[in-house]
């Protein structure tokens, strides 16, 4: 029977809660495995797991579970190891580096931040700011909307004025929240958002942090910005020694994330 | 549907954030060689997206179209209610772009991904006509 693993923490976690349980259907019950100063939290892996948003969620929920008792390593989703005297192997062997983590990130939550533009307020503004786009617009208008080709030649400048205040309110974000913040990482790119970042935050100071992520939907009023958290340190746990390079599409955001 | 209660976003006015959650969940978090990992085509997902919606040419029709109707004189923000539906064209634009673009491993994560962001916009502003990706869940669950 292979093992499903959730997160790894300290012996001095308050232990894994009475009835909970993680992924497959039915859902397998929680348990531990301990080697030495480290306990890794883990069920049985049900034959055949895919990401199905069911399992992504009991991953999550057994992890925020956990988390409440103390400090947790989150593992990626979907992370299996052939039996418990392997993880407890694993636990073994790098010992050092999951306690040096779990130091590190003791008392501290990650808030992840997602912002996207109010399309009509970035509009606004991408036409105030430019005359050529207001003459080429006007244009089109008084042309009963342009030819296709007339629209083509607004929408190809638009959407670049608009890539640009993307990146600019991206990094003004960024810059807003990062002083509330121990560590930052920046995740991957996506045309969901123009801002994904992440942000370690102690869990002492996650209100001064909500405070400045207010400050900036305030002073930004043309961003939807979405704050979630807190979260297990997903973003903070470094990739392990031992990882092949550029196995993952998220290791260099680790990597970034780590300084 | 059960979000856990920990997880829900600290910011007022943020949304319940599930898709941006699974995101992190796929994404980020710990790795160990000596583990296997599921197989999670769906990973990419998020870089395609990038790639097919930034400059096409429906995104620079929809934006002339919009600049064509947009009243200059009027605040950059003057209607909260306006950026939900903004939010929306933008959505469903992204969303039939994506689309071919998936191959059939990806598709139980991509669905997965979709059907929390419609999720969590549910929670978030309930708005009629959400029956079918309803539906969708529901034979999912069964």
């Amino acid at each position: 029977m292979s093992t499903y693993v959730y997160g790894i923490t300290a012996r001095s976690h308050a232990g894994v809660p009475d009835g909970l349980t993680g992924v497959g259907e039915p859902p397998r019950p929680v348990r531990s495995v301990t080697a030495g100063d480290l306990v890794a939290l883990v069920s049985d892996a049900p034959e055949g797991l895919r990401p199905k948003r069911r399992d992504l969620l009991a991953h999550q929920a057994v992890l925020a579970e956990a988390g409440a008792g103390g400090c947790v390593l989150p593992m990626r989703f979907g992370s299996v190891a052939p039996d418990d005297d392997t993880v407890a192997d694993v636990l073994g062997e790098r010992t050092d580096h999951y306690r040096e983590r779990l130091d590190a990130l003791d008392g501290r939550v990650e808030y992840n931040v997602k912002a996207s533009h109010v399309e009509e307020a970035v509009l606004h503004r991408v036409m105030a700011e430019s005359p050529d786009v207001r003459a080429v617009a006007e244009a089109n208008r008084k042309a009963g909307g342009g030819s296709y080709e007339d629209k083509l030649r607004l929408g190809e400048m638009v959407a670049a004025a608009v890539k640009a205040r993307e990146v600019e309110d991206g990094a003004a974000l960024e810059q807003a929240l990062e002083s509330a913040a121990e560590a930052v990482s920046v995740g991957p790119e996506s045309t969901g958002w123009l801002a994904n970042v992440s942000f370690l935050v102690e869990q002492e100071a996650a209100e001064s942090f909500l405070a400045a992520a207010e400050q900036a939907r305030a002073d930004m009023p043309h961003l939807e910005i979405r704050v979630n958290g807190p979260l297990p340190p997903y973003s903070f746990v470094e990739p392990g020694p031992a990882e092949p390079a550029g196995t993952t599409a998220g290791g260099a955001d680790a990597d970034a994330g780590a300084g | 549907m059960t979000v856990v209660p920990a997880q829900q976003s600290g910011g007022g006015g943020g949304s319940s954030g599930l898709y941006d959650v699974l995101e992190l969940v796929l994404d980020r978090g710990l790795v160990i060689d000596a583990f296997v990992r599921v197989s999670l085509v769906g990973i990419e997902i998020l870089k395609i997206d990038i790639r097919i919606v930034v400059a096409s040419v429906d995104t620079y029709l929809r934006f002339a179209e919009a600049c064509n109707r947009l009243d200059l004189e009027a605040g950059p923000r003057k209607s909260p209610g306006l950026p939900d539906i903004v939010g929306d064209i933008t959505e469903s634009g992204a969303r039939g772009k994506s689309k071919g673009a998936l191959s059939g491993a990806a598709e139980t994560i991509s669905d997965a991904f979709k059907e929390a962001r419609d999720e969590s916009r549910g929670e978030e502003r309930p708005r009629p006509r959400k029956t079918a990706a309803r539906r969708k869940r529901q034979e999912e669950q069964e």
